[in-house]
């Protein structure tokens, strides 16, 4: 059944969301071992012309810390627990703001903290609020990173992504004067 | 020589304890006082306010303590310094050493407040309110007309 | 460490995929002949023939300023902003206008272009007066952040001192929109929206040169249920929203992206929010539904979460008047009203703005004290599959596919105030791609023109047997994509089951003829947000056995719509009511507990065609009002009917339990069983005879149709102001 779901939905919405779960998953680091992919190696000129000394002495510069397993630096970021385990973030794409027309500035992903409570002040009627991550947004490149940073950080995250591309359909000054459509223009 | 008589066998402090029982009222009177200000006095008695604090001058005490203030009896043992009005704290606090009715220069309208006490911790205790308009707009219920 | 993105390494590619659906669409209208290659800031780009050059910008991400274009709207044309040298080319050339020519060789960036740009600045200025310290559109403003990047550094500006600056009368469009027309850069959005989206043909210029205005050539109201839009729209200042006038600045706000509950699509929003108060409501873009509009009791009824509002729990005291009382009390109270119920005479009515979880939770408590007494306010027929299969209760065909639609068949619906925004769709395809329309129900505007068959039912009838001859049935049978469109009103009536039965009749021996398997016809329009989650969960529709039987026990989970009355119910029944605003519920109650609202909550809303979407917290619920499950969770503790979730993830997991859709947020799914629902509805398809009608008729009619929107002033306003205009002599 759930499969099915998977696969209608796949169907419906752009390749992007669809290649990635939409909850989280603490399997999900240690499925997508770069040891796995069917590549070839990339080889650099250097490592290639480098005599064995070289090799060698390289070898021990560059240590490469590969950690299979899922890092969770919750217990050693100092962050309180009530701000890890009850707070949901949301992934998305910034929305284009609807009162005007440029695309700069939203090309980017986001995490935002759900929304806590707010209080007003008596003295001036000034709004507080006790969380001191209502105004954390991150901005990554892509969504893969914004997960991997929620799940290193423990945080129950969420992706939430509305369909914004537009099917391609090219637009023509020439249909405002059709003379047998009804895209013919009424008023000037 | 009477007096160094008197000095010697400290009489003179006896006359003054006595001085002091009979201007406080008697014995009973003074250990009323003794219990109410936890101190007996005796002093010469400068002027009354509008309340009924009886303010005292002795120069015979050292400075700081030759002008005092018994309150009022109608405060009972509820009695403290926000109780003595302005025109009195400059004399007791020796900003001044003339009375308030000695001295021409302090301003007497009709429209001056009289003198409050401090009223934290009553119910008549100043509370700071909102000023603020409410954002939200609750909803009344209409009231029902009694069956 | 060597990483590539998740998607590379699947061999995605992230952008500019179309949707396998669209994609399909396109190949079937016309095979495409080969693409045209040209060269943008020496990038080669490959688009269809009589692509513009500002759409083959966008294609790698060259963003060329504009005023007038706009990509849901005509070409216009008219702004010159989007000048781009192109070489060879004596004059710079519009970009937006301009089709694509083989080896063009455009420069947005020489220049020759931005002298020309910085030329249109000067003369767009030249007329724009100078208050952006008092526009409301400062800091969200097109010709602001333009004349910032492409502007003159200063100005030549010198018959200040002779004939001064342009000023232009100020029009008057209704409550909704204020204008100051001196600020209008005659782009004609507007008038192209109002025109080409809204279908309300009133504006339009008047005078050329400096002389040009843009107006509604006499003065009248913007009578459309879509004219919030055109605020959007307008790249200046010119038309702002009125309620919202003076109120913030945009970067005072903080937006929350959430969902629409005051119509049955849930169309997405933006919640701007300062100080914990609801500001403003825009539309956020999601092609699947509200592309980027929305409708105006959508946006504007955002002040009636002010208004009206339970803010303390209450109870009757022996007079009847309802006083306030502290939480612990009104819980006790209304707990042990339920516990002390005969479970037969207990029932919960469930109203239009209510989510996902908080009926699920009720009918979760309800089922625990032993009642399955749980519905709906909205009627919907039981017989043959009923309520049992879900595409007998949805929009199968799916928003954005209507648009694609070749002939749409509306069956008792005014689509124009049910959903606005389906009804835009409509009108989409009505002048884009030669879509006809008929509709079967009142003479109505629905703001294009089709082809009226009737108000009776019997023609449902003849069309579902093929017996009419009506033209509307040949051009319906001869469609390749064809789509029916129910009003769920129709089905509340006695021959409600039979109109059902026959309008799947229709649909499904319409849908067997097609090539295009794919393809769904059947729809039905449900008229609330809450509708299709509580038939989802297993909520009966319809309340009025139930009330007949006489409960002891009533909760109404913000039931407002009127359905039950305190006629209608036993004397000594305890009505409790839970909700968010003070209106017909919470007046029948004894006991009320405040909710909280669709901007307080992060709640589940399914829409018409059964996405499930989340609303999130933008405020706090005011006062003592809580979130509503919650209540119902306290509730079931005091009950001694203890429910077993404790956060919302765990309702969440219940709610999934149920059904997977109702946590498959912002996905569809494709319904199936048309055929046995068409096979079980056989035996219901008797002779109907009857008048189809609807509820909103006019535009008077649509404003205020809910516990929000009634509480709203603005629509209090906007009705008024209808009714006015209607009147107007002229």
């Amino acid at each position: 059944m759930l499969q099915a779901i998977g696969a209608a939905a796949r169907l419906s919405r752009t390749g992007l969301s669809r290649s990635l779960p939409a909850f989280s998953t603490s399997s999900r680091l240690s499925a997508e071992d770069p040891a796995s992919r069917k590549e070839a190696p990339i080889i650099d000129n250097e490592s290639v012309f480098a005599t064995p000394e070289e090799k060698k002495e390289k070898m021990t510069q560059v240590v490469a810390i590969t950690v299979p397993t899922k890092v969770d630096l919750s217990p050693i970021t100092g962050v309180p627990e009530e701000h890890v385990k009850y707070r949901r973030v949301r992934i998305y794409q910034p929305p284009k703001n609807a009162m005007q027309s440029g695309t700069n500035n939203i090309q980017h992903w986001e995490m935002e903290f759900d929304t806590r409570q707010r209080w007003e002040n008596p003295l001036m009627g000034w709004t507080s609020t006790g969380d001191p991550l209502s105004n954390l947004k991150i901005q990554f490149k892509n969504p893969e990173e914004a997960i991997e940073h929620c799940e290193k950080n423990g945080w129950v995250w969420f992706l939430d992504v509305p369909k914004i591309e537009k099917d391609f359909k090219p637009k023509s000054y020439g249909v405002n004067f059709a003379w047998n459509r009804r895209t013919r223009v009424s008023t000037k | 020589m009477s007096n160094s008589i008197i000095k010697i066998l400290a009489l003179d402090k006896v006359a003054t304890v006595l001085s002091m029982i009979r201007q406080n009222g008697g014995v009973f009177g003074s250990l009323y006082k003794l219990y109410r200000q936890e101190e007996l006095k005796d002093g010469k008695l400068v002027g009354e306010d509008s309340f009924g604090n009886k303010y005292y001058e002795n120069p015979r005490y050292f400075y700081s303590r030759n002008r005092w203030v018994e309150y009022s009896d109608k405060f009972n043992m509820n009695y403290d310094a926000s109780q003595v009005p302005a025109e009195w704290y400059g004399w007791l606090h020796y900003k001044t050493d003339l009375l308030p009715h000695q001295d021409p220069g302090r301003p007497k309208y009709k429209w001056m407040a009289e003198h409050t006490e401090n009223l934290s911790g009553t119910t008549g205790q100043y509370v700071p309110y909102s000023t603020t308009r409410p954002k939200v707009e609750a909803w009344m219920p209409k009231p029902k007309t009694s069956v | 460490m060597l990483r590539q993105p998740l998607s590379r390494a699947l061999g995605l590619s992230p952008s500019r995929v179309a949707p396998l659906t669209a994609r399909k669409f396109a190949e079937q209208v016309q095979a495409q002949p080969d693409n045209v290659e040209l060269f943008i800031d020496d990038q080669p780009v490959s688009v269809p023939p009589g692509t513009t050059v500002l759409q083959a910008a966008a294609q790698i991400g060259v963003e060329i300023p504009r005023f007038c274009y706009h990509e849901r709207l005509a070409v216009a044309g008219n702004c010159r902003m989007c000048l781009v040298e192109v070489e060879k080319s004596p004059k710079p050339i519009a970009a937006c206008a301009m089709p694509v020519m083989k080896g063009m060789r455009v420069k947005t960036n020489s220049d020759l272009t931005r002298r020309a740009r910085e030329g249109v600045m000067e003369f767009l200025l030249v007329n724009h007066p100078l208050d952006c310290p008092i526009c409301d559109q400062g800091g969200e403003c097109d010709l602001q952040d333009q004349s910032m990047a492409f502007g003159s550094d200063k100005s030549r500006f010198t018959d200040i001192h002779f004939s001064g600056k342009r000023a232009v009368e100020d029009k008057d469009v209704g409550p909704l929109i204020k204008t100051i027309m001196t600020r209008c850069i005659h782009c004609t959005r507007c008038i192209r929206f109002a025109s080409e989206v809204a279908g309300v043909d009133d504006f339009g210029t008047t005078g050329r040169g400096t002389e040009m205005q843009v107006g509604t050539y006499v003065e009248k109201m913007f009578l459309s249920e879509l004219s919030g839009n055109i605020i959007d729209l307008c790249p200046v200042g010119a038309l702002t929203s009125k309620p919202y006038s003076f109120a913030a600045r945009p970067w005072e706000t903080r937006r929350i992206d959430s969902v629409d509950v005051l119509d049955p699509l849930g169309s997405n929003i933006v919640v701007a929010t300062r100080t914990n108060e609801v500001l403003r409501i825009l539309p956020r873009t999601n092609e699947e539904i509200n592309e980027e509009w929305l409708s105006d009791k959508s946006r504007f009824a955002c002040d009636g979460l002010k208004r009206q509002r339970l803010v303390t729990p209450m109870i009757a005291d022996s007079r009847g008047n309802l006083t306030p009382v502290d939480w612990e009390e009104a819980v006790v109270a209304a707990a042990s009203a339920l516990r002390d119920c005969p479970p037969d005479k207990l029932l919960a009515v469930a109203g239009e703005l209510a989510d996902a979880e908080s009926l699920v939770a009720l009918k979760d408590l309800l089922n625990r004290l032993g009642s399955e007494k749980v519905c709906t306010e909205q009627y919907f027929p039981l017989e043959g599959a009923g309520t049992d299969l879900r595409s007998s209760y949805v929009l199968n065909t799916k928003i954005a596919n209507v648009e694609d639609a070749d002939f749409v068949l509306l069956i008792g619906t005014n689509v124009r105030f049910e959903a606005p925004l389906l009804n835009a769709r409509i009108r989409k395809a009505f002048i884009h791609k030669e879509t006809d329309i008929a509709s079967i129900g009142p003479k109505v505007d629905l703001t294009y023109e089709y082809i009226h068959v009737g108000d009776s039912a019997s023609i449902v009838k003849d069309f579902a047997t093929g017996s009419s001859s009506h033209e509307a049935l040949k051009r319906l049978e001869s469609a390749k994509r064809p789509v029916v469109i129910i009003g769920a009103d129709q089905l509340k009536s006695a021959e409600g089951p039979a109109l059902l039965a026959y309008t799947q009749e229709l649909a499904l021996r319409l849908q067997d003829k097609l090539a295009d398997k794919e393809w769904k016809v059947l729809n039905v329009l449900q008229r609330t947000a809450s509708q299709v989650a509580a038939l989802d969960i297993g909520y009966k529709p319809g309340v009025g056995k139930h009330l007949q039987d006489g409960p002891k026990v009533v909760f109404l989970l913000g039931a407002d719509a009127g359905v039950v009355t305190r006629e209608s119910l036993p004397k000594d029944c305890v009505v409790i009511y839970q909700g968010h605003h003070g209106d017909v519920g919470a007046a029948i109650a004894d006991i009320v507990l405040p909710g909280a609202a669709y901007t307080e909550k992060r709640g589940t809303y399914v829409n018409a065609e059964g996405r499930a979407q989340q609303t999130l917290p933008a405020v706090t619920p005011p006062g003592r009002a809580r979130e509503d499950w919650k209540i119902i969770r306290a509730l079931s503790e005091v009950c001694g009917a203890r429910l077993p979730y404790d956060s919302l993830d765990e309702v969440r997991d219940r709610l999934g339990e149920l059904s997977p859709a109702l946590v498959c947020y912002g996905e569809v799914q494709n319904n199936n069983y048309f055929a046995q629902a068409r096979q079980l509805a056989q035996s219901l398809q008797k002779p109907v005879s009857g008048k189809l009608d609807v509820q909103l008729k006019q535009l008077e009619d649509f404003f205020m149709t809910d516990a929000i929107s009634r509480a709203s002033p603005t629509m209090a306003k906007c009705v008024q102001a209808v009714i006015k205009q209607k009147q107007s002599p002229y």
